[in-house]
């Protein structure tokens, strides 16, 4: 396995390479549905527009599968084609235990390694026709799904319960750093469990009456997808033209409150994306509360600024952490490129 | 002749590696320098070097299915024929070769 470790990150690339278009897909539309009805104190509200709700739901269909086929291609990426069972099967499951896209990373890396070791075993010449499509499929999948719902997916329940508790507790402390920490949950993992507590908890305070922190939740929401397009478009150099495109729906996303638009980036380079989107959403959290934003629907990005209080500062909260996201990875970047290129 | 091959058959199972076995086995026997690659359930096995690819002087497909990685061969001259024939008759794929 150590051998594997500097071969992680193409691994993940693969993966990433084939989810791009599902992003874009199911963002796209989403985007376009969402942005075509009225904004309701519930969310968009699509009671009198059956087609842009089937538009939607083909949207929501396409992010269904981003999971399982990013799983699937990282394990493809490792093992080859009998990765591909074990990865869409992890990756499916990391969806049912809400575990999300970096349960997605964990399911895609494990099927593959499982798979890789299963095909070192020598076994007799006959019973190598059963190998590729018995034994591998059914004796990964088992071990990629034992572990997705019984070690990694009990846990993700547990934590869930105990952040939303502790959000409880932090709501009548320092308004300020519980902005901050909902801004990093709502980046963290892009749609994925710790963003959905704080999203929901935003949502639950909407109920009664308090509408600041929603508004916090809300700037965070679009700042990741937004932050990394803009980084593609203000330095074009440093990203490659899957990235640029990537970009692009990335900006259109952030527009209409899909975080999810920022996976490509962060499921490419984990280590230097996502810390970067969670300081840059905390920074437009904090922002959001100190200004008094209030955002009285259950959704972010700019699409909200109808139903957000104080809207100046909410447009600006989104600008600073977006600004921030995209010139901090931009220097990252260029920082590693310098240093491959004295590395050679 | 120095030549390289990628056999695959849809279910990548048996029929692959009879007609990797049978081309080798005949190539060989014909005085031919022949490698060849299999893209079988197994994904892709033996698989063709840069090295090996730049010094062979023909391609052979013998493939039920669309061959992954083709750009590899850009601009060499591709012999594409089932996998039945290579199991079956492979004398006459190398005879066809000129």
């Amino acid at each position: 396995m150590a051998a594997h470790l500097p071969d992680v990150k193409r691994y993940l690339l693969s993966g990433v390479s084939y989810v791009i278009p599902f992003v874009a897909c199911g963002g796209i539309m989403i985007a376009v549905a969402t942005a075509l009805v009225p904004m309701g104190p519930s969310g968009p509200d699509f009671t009198h527009a059956p087609f842009l709700k089937m538009i939607l739901d083909i949207g929501t269909a396409a992010f269904s599968l981003l999971v399982p086929v990013l799983a699937g291609y990282i394990a493809f990426g490792i093992a080859d084609r009998p990765g591909l069972v074990p990865g869409f099967v992890g990756g499916y499951v990391a969806n049912q235990v809400g575990a999300g896209f970096l349960g997605g990373l964990v399911a895609g890396l494990l099927a593959g390694f499982v798979v890789y070791w299963i095909k070192k075993v020598k076994v007799p010449a006959h019973l190598r026709p059963v190998m590729p499509i018995l034994v591998i499929p059914v004796l990964s999948s088992f071990v990629v799904g034992f572990v997705m719902y019984r070690v990694v997916g009990s846990p993700i329940k547990g934590a869930m319960t105990f952040l939303a508790g502790w959000l409880q507790t932090m709501s009548t402390g320092n308004s300020i750093v519980l902005a901050l920490i909902l801004g990093g949950m709502i980046a963290f993992d892009m749609g994925g469990p710790v963003n959905k507590v704080a999203f929901f908890f935003g949502a639950a305070m909407i109920q009664d009456g308090n509408f600041a922190i929603m508004g916090a939740c809300a700037a965070a929401i679009c700042i990741p997808p937004i932050g990394l397009g803009l980084a593609t478009l203000l330095a074009r150099g440093l990203w490659n033209q899957e990235e640029r495109e990537a970009g692009y729906a990335g900006l259109a996303m952030g527009m209409i409150g899909i975080t999810e638009g920022a996976i490509p980036f962060a499921a490419a380079d984990p280590v230097r994306v996502i810390p970067t989107i969670m300081v840059g959403s905390g920074l437009g959290s904090v922002i959001a509360m100190l200004g008094g934003v209030g955002d009285h629907a259950p959704h972010g990005g700019p699409i909200v600024i109808p139903v957000v209080d104080h809207r100046l500062i909410y447009v600006a909260a989104i600008a600073a952490g977006s600004l921030f996201v995209a010139l901090v990875i931009n220097g990252l970047r260029k920082l590693a490129a310098r240093r491959a290129e004295e590395g050679a | 002749m120095n030549i390289v091959a990628v056999t695959a058959c849809p279910t990548g199972v048996a029929h692959t590696y009879m007609a990797a076995e049978r081309l080798e086995k005949v190539g060989k026997r014909l005085g031919h320098a022949i490698k060849v690659e299999t893209q079988g359930s197994m994904g892709i096995e033996n698989e063709l070097s840069a090295d090996d690819i730049a010094q062979a002087d023909v391609v052979i497909f013998a493939a039920g299915i669309a061959v992954r990685n083709v750009d590899r061969f850009d601009g060499m001259r591709i012999v594409e024929v089932s996998v039945q024939d290579a199991i079956k008759d492979p004398e006459r794929i190398f005879a066809s070769l000129g």
